[in-house]
């Protein structure tokens, strides 16, 4: 122990007075040390440890110092690591007897160890990347003192802190690197305890230095031993001599000198190092011969002692010859580790000149800039120091809280966006004031009444009686005022107030603008001609496809021609019955007016126009066409064919058509062959298709929809309109079936007319309206005019102009414009123009027919007033 | 001066008279008169005047014209009407006032009286009961002449001698007739019969030198016959046709010229070549008989019932489906077609004639019972309103500037007597 104690000492002095090499280290292994002895329950390792006899500190010191050999290994200079194995092995072979037990021990370990040192490896692989940034610190000092060496061995110095620290800690951890510990502590204890067995002297004392400090003072002496070549080159590289662990005192100098004497050189007590006794030819072969480490034994030149090679350095030195890494555990091919950085720096180390854009100032940035400083003129942006002021100025400034905010801007409120304020309330007026003028007070009456309204005081015309003080000291508080703020306040808060989009739609607004009746000339405006000639009412007109004679037929039982133009009637043609329905053939090559009276149909040549054709007509009709057709008796019981004879044919009457009931209409098909005639009481005979040319008639319906008003031929197509009551139906009548039905929504449909185009048919009803439809667009009505006033009786469009007429009960005849445009895309534009009224009541009723001029934009009306008249 | 006496609060402007007629002239100094002043007013003026610088002794009435319009109103207002400077001297034409026409006899038909020609002393007319009837001016009936089987709707005289006279009547049965009447005899023959429309006539019009008249009708067709005696310029071809008539007496068109669209309403020669017409399709075309085209189209917005062309002021006036007298000037090219409208009448204008001697006047019968004299010059109003009929105005003619002629529905012609004055 006492030796131990001695050891510290000496230890202390030496770290005190020569290394600074440890001058770094103290501290960490101080702080190590305190550790280990703060912690001494835990120094397992360490008591047992001291039971080799050894200090605890030193053990530490050496446990830093054995790693290094190892670490050394790892990372280290490749010269110093031979000159290491050179040196460490001298001091191992100083005790060749224990040396077994040692190696004996070591084989042992080695196979644990090699378990261990992986791990050990593995950990000083993961400590390797911290040991640069902590070398850092020492290289900086270190380079002040031009040692490159030294920063060498700092580093395995420190990173030997770093794993003595690790390894302490680890000793705590595991067992098993606990045991690989002391193996590897135990070896060299056991080196340093044969030591002091052996020499007992401060030679044993400077080996033990040279155990501790193995690397640096051997790389000293190693390298004195080596080439004096490299001696000199090296001599003032390594000179570290002021820091070195010396046993041999001599210094760094050829150590041939003393090849005369028997001392080698001296120790720190300035004794003599004796020469070691060099056996003669015959002991040194029978050495060889004996010894089986002889041909690992090398002579340490500064001690003159043999040093037998360990296993590890020998390892090291084949695989040095072998041009290997020297350590075993270097991963050649382990990923990168960039010790120094690939980016370019600073202050590259380059070569090459700069480039001449470097010297240029950069555009875009020029560029960039111009646009902050104009920003900043123009005071967009503001730099750093005027944002700093204005800040600064508003703080200084001082803050005013707007008392009254609220009062006149909406409050900026959370989740309200659109606040809207309260309702003011009315300012107290003279009846509210202390002091109202007398006329303000009630009078007994106004109090009477005020009482009255007692139980329903919301209707009094003030919630309160004037009262007159004489001054304001005499006005008493007011009673309801509490509870008037409250119920103020629930009428604010529980009737939420919202704002209220009110749309102002001008009535104008909502009417189609029309074009003026004025651009939409020419129409019928006045009335130019009256036709005044029949004795009662004028049911039907029709007029000359050429447009010089109009037909018209009533209640006085005659036929009677008209010229348009002087309204002469021209001929008169007793019917023998009230004439319903006239209309004019239109086909221009037969001069024939349809005619239904009673229940007959008259077929009329009025002998007007051309000769030609009315001589034509005649002889056509006179002759029978004969049929071997059998007509049903269906056909047979609803009509028959007459061919006119006697007075008949001198009247002009060419064929009658003996109906089985009241015929109302009789319409021609555009061809001028075909007619068709309706009986409403019928029944499922109502309609009659009846063809001129062979005389014979069809019963196109088996059944009756309704009760039929009237029908009508489409202008171009095989169609037929048969209007019912309500509904207008839509037949083809080559495909014989349905095609479409209008609904027109009316109770009573009168009458109904056609567009030339055939698109777009009027209809008239009795319950006052007039409903156009669109074929193309919906089976209901396009747009429904109510001009009228009563039931409207006829309807008419005009074959040229965009005209359409009505009449009706109220006398009315109104023009209207009726454009249909050939662009399917856009409807028919639809404007009443006049209301023309000339005719007189008879017995309620107005108008009973329209019809336009074929070509003129005339229009004309019957009346039940037994005229005709020609509106231009 | 009767100016002088006006008290000068009223603005005054200067005015001098003229004259064409020299009989009336005044001494042409300007004279100033208050702006207010009215036509009787200057009507005295001018005879204070003429009674001193002439010996007319009595009160003669004059019309005044100012800017070639008839005064009617104050000067003021006719002034700013015409947008006349008052700063000049205004210069104030006076005519002597066209006397008013007195109805002179009423000559009762049995049905419409439809047509009515005057040649001389003769008045021919064309009734709805398909008869045409001769009666002197003096309102004696002459002569009845059945023929046609329809309507007559125009009538027009052809030649006329002490003793015999040719004229044609066009009616609605297709056919126009050019008859020969013996006057000693009395006796009528028809001559030809023309035929060719194919539907009813309408108008017919003689030309100047009575060989050829014009037709028009219900067909749209303008057809242009020869007037002459058949036995006269008879050649190879229309013997052939007479062979093959029945009478001998058809007379085919010398030429059809088609171009209307609808009804021709009214025809009329004015050149020897040159045919005007009138139609119902709103036209008036203008043809050239030779060479059998259209030389001119005037379009108009109505229907054209009647029309007349003067050969004095060269220009047609029209009567159309609507109140309006329409005076056409058809040499124009450019400008407005119609010069001046007349509007006085009520009711559709039927027919209209021009005076064969005065290039400003003229007449029309309307649907609203009225025949009214018109001067051109005054489009306001109408110099007289010949009242009379009881029903529609059908027919008129001026063609003997003393009678004026009307033909209505209420079976009557009337006959005005219209005092010419010579200028």
């Amino acid at each position: 122990m006492k030796n131990q104690r001695k050891i510290v000492k000496r230890k202390l002095n030496n770290t005190l007075t020569e290394n600074n090499v440890k001058k770094e280290e103290p501290d960490s292994t101080k702080s190590i040390f305190e550790e280990e002895s703060d912690s001494g329950a835990e120094d397992l390792l360490s008591t047992e440890v001291n039971n080799n006899d050894e200090s605890s500190d030193e053990e530490v010191n050496e446990n830093e110092d054995v790693p290094v050999s190892d670490t050394e290994q790892d990372q280290i200079v490749f010269e110093s690591d031979d000159e290491e194995s050179d040196l460490s092995f001298e001091t191992d072979s100083d005790d060749l007897g224990l040396d077994y037990s040692e190696s004996d021990e070591e084989s042992i370990s080695l196979n644990e160890s090699s378990d261990e040192s992986k791990d050990e490896n593995l950990e000083k692989k993961s400590k390797n990347f911290n040991i640069p940034t902590t070398s850092k610190d020492n290289v900086s000092e270190k380079l002040k003192r031009n040692e490159s060496s030294k920063t060498n061995i700092n580093i395995k110095n420190t990173s030997d802190t770093l794993q003595t620290k690790k390894q302490s800690k680890k000793q705590k951890k595991t067992n098993k690197i606990n045991k690989s510990d002391e193996l590897n502590i135990g070896e060299v204890q056991k080196d340093k305890v044969q030591n002091k067995k052996n020499l007992k002297s401060d030679i044993e004392k400077s080996k033990r230095k040279d155990t501790k400090n193995n690397t640096e003072s051997n790389i000293n002496n190693e390298n004195n031993d080596k080439t004096i070549a490299d001696q000199e080159v090296d001599e003032y590289e390594y000179d570290s001599s002021d820091e070195e662990d010396i046993r041999n005192t001599v210094g760094n100098i050829p150590m041939k000198w003393y090849d005369e004497y028997d001392h080698i050189g001296y120790n720190w007590d300035g004794k003599k190092i004796i020469k070691p006794q060099k056996g003669d030819q015959l002991d040194n072969f029978l050495k060889r011969m004996e010894d089986p480490d002889f041909w690992r034994t090398i002579k340490d030149p500064q001690t003159g002692q043999d040093v037998v090679l360990s296993e590890a350095d020998i390892d090291l030195i084949t695989r040095i010859q072998k041009r290997k890494i020297p350590d075993i555990t270097f991963d050649e091919y382990g990923p990168w580790i960039e010790w120094f950085t690939s980016e370019v720096m600073k202050t590259p180390l380059r070569k090459f000149p700069e480039h001449k854009r470097s010297f240029l100032p950069s555009k875009p940035e020029a560029r960039k800039v111009s646009k902050l400083v104009h920003a900043l003129k123009m005071g967009w942006i503001k730099s750093t120091a005027e944002l700093k002021k204005e800040r600064e100025q508003k703080t200084n400034e001082p803050q005013f809280y707007m008392l009254w905010q609220s009062d006149d801007q909406a409050e900026e409120m959370r989740r309200i966006h659109k606040h809207i304020p309260a309702p003011k309330r009315h300012l107290p007026g003279h009846a509210e004031s202390y002091n109202p003028p007398p006329e303000y007070l009630f009078d007994n009456k106004e109090l009477k009444e005020w009482n009255k309204l007692q139980t329903t005081p919301w209707k009094r015309k003030l919630h309160f009686i004037p009262q007159k003080y004489n001054s304001l000291r005499e006005v008493p508080a007011y009673p309801k005022y509490v509870k008037e703020r409250f119920q103020r306040c629930l009428d604010l808060y529980l009737c939420p107030r919202a704002l209220k989009m009110r749309l102002t739609i001008e009535p104008e607004a909502l009417v189609p603008q029309l074009p003026s009746p004025k651009d939409l000339q020419p129409f019928p405006t006045t009335m130019s001609m009256v036709f005044k000639g029949h004795a009662d009412m004028v049911r039907s007109i029709t007029a000359e496809p050429m447009g010089q004679y109009i037909a018209s037929g009533g209640d006085d039982m005659n036929l009677k021609i008209w010229e348009i133009a002087t309204g002469r009637c021209i001929k008169t043609i007793p019917c023998g019955g009230i004439i319903r329905s006239v209309a004019w053939c239109p086909n221009q090559s037969l001069s024939l007016i349809a005619v239904a009276a009673e229940k007959k149909v008259l077929l009329i040549n009025p002998d007007v126009g051309d000769h030609l054709i009315t001589n034509k007509t005649n002889q056509l009709l006179e002759i029978i066409p004969q049929s071997d057709v059998i007509v049903s008796e269906r056909v047979k019981t609803a009509v028959q064919w007459e061919q006119a004879e006697g007075d008949y044919w001198t009247n002009g009457i060419r064929i009658i058509l003996n109906h089985f009931k009241i015929v109302k209409q009789v319409t021609w098909h555009g061809k001028g062959d075909y007619f068709a005639t309706v009986m409403p009481d019928g029944q499922n005979r109502s309609v009659l298709i009846n063809q001129l040319s062979k005389r014979r008639s069809q019963l196109p319906f088996t059944r009756s929809k309704g009760l039929i008003q009237c029908v009508l031929f489409h202008p171009i197509r095989p169609y037929l309109f048969v209007a019912t009551q309500r509904n207008v139906r839509i037949y083809d009548l080559i495909k014989q079936e349905m095609i479409k039905k209008l609904l027109s929504n009316s109770q009573w449909i009168s009458s109904m007319a056609i567009h030339p185009g055939g698109d777009n048919i009027l209809v008239g009803t009795y319950d006052r309206k007039m409903l156009w439809f669109d074929l193309d667009l919906s089976t209901k009505p396009y747009q429904t005019l109510r001009l009228h006033g009563t039931g409207v009786r006829g309807v008419a469009f005009h074959k040229r102009y965009p005209l359409f007429a009505s009449g009706a009960d109220d006398r009315g005849l109104i023009v209207s414009h009726g454009m249909v445009y050939n662009d399917l895309l856009q409807n028919a534009l639809i404007v009443p123009l006049k209301r023309l009224c000339n005719h007189e009541s008879y017995n309620d009723f107005g108008i009973l027919d329209v019809m336009f001029h074929p070509i003129q934009p005339w229009v004309f009306s019957a009346g039940a007033d037994s005229t005709i008249r020609m509106y231009t | 001066m009767a100016s002088a006496t006006i008290n000068n609060s009223t603005p005054q402007v200067q005015i001098k008279f003229l004259t064409k007629q020299e009989q009336y002239a005044v001494p042409d100094f300007p004279l100033s008169v208050h702006t207010s002043i009215v036509p009787n007013e200057l009507n005295t003026l001018v005879n204070e005047l003429l009674k001193e610088s002439t010996d007319v002794k009595n009160n003669i009435e004059f019309d005044f014209l100012v800017c070639s319009q008839f005064l009617r109103t104050s000067l003021s207002e006719h002034i700013l009407e015409k947008n006349i400077s008052t700063e000049e001297v205004i210069i104030v034409e006076y005519v002597e006032k066209y006397p008013p026409p007195e109805p002179q006899d009423c000559l009762i038909h049995d049905d419409w009286v439809s047509a009515v020609a005057v040649c001389e002393k003769w008045i021919l007319t064309g009734c709805y009961d398909n008869t045409l009837h001769i009666w002197t001016s003096k309102g004696k009936h002459h002569l009845v002449i059945p023929g046609h089987t329809s309507p007559i709707k125009a009538v027009a005289w052809i030649s006329l001698t002490s003793d015999m006279a040719t004229f044609v009547s066009a009616s609605q049965d297709q056919t126009a007739i050019i008859w020969d009447w013996n006057i000693i005899k009395n006796s009528v023959d028809c001559i030809h019969v023309c035929r060719g429309h194919e539907r009813g006539l309408e108008a017919v019009n003689v030309n100047y030198d009575k060989t050829v008249m014009a037709t028009g009708g219900w067909d749209t067709m303008l057809k242009i016959w020869s007037t002459a005696n058949q036995d006269e310029n008879e050649d190879g071809e229309s013997a052939s046709k007479r062979l093959k008539s029945e009478h001998g007496k058809t007379r085919i068109p010398k030429r059809t010229m088609k171009g209307h669209k609808e009804a021709i309403s009214g025809v009329v020669w004015s050149d020897k070549t040159e045919i005007i017409t009138s139609s119902w399709d709103h036209t008036i075309k203008i043809w050239d008989s030779e060479l059998g085209g259209i030389k001119h189209e005037l379009a108009g917005n109505k229907s054209f019932f009647d029309l007349d062309y003067s050969t004095l002021s060269r220009t047609v006036i029209t009567a159309s489906a609507d109140r309006h007298i329409r005076l056409y000037d058809p040499r124009s090219t450019e400008g407005t077609l119609v010069k001046t409208i007349f509007t006085s009448h009520t009711q559709w204008v039927q027919s209209v004639r021009w005076s064969p001697v005065d290039e400003n006047l003229f007449i029309s019968g309307a649907y609203d019972n009225e025949m009214k004299l018109w001067d051109t010059r005054s489009p306001k109003a109408p110099l007289f309103d010949l009242s009379g009929h009881e029903d529609k105005v059908l027919c008129c003619n001026w063609s003997n500037p003393k009678f004026m002629v009307s033909g209505g529905a209420d079976n009557t012609v009337r006959i005005f007597k219209s005092k010419h004055i010579v200028r």
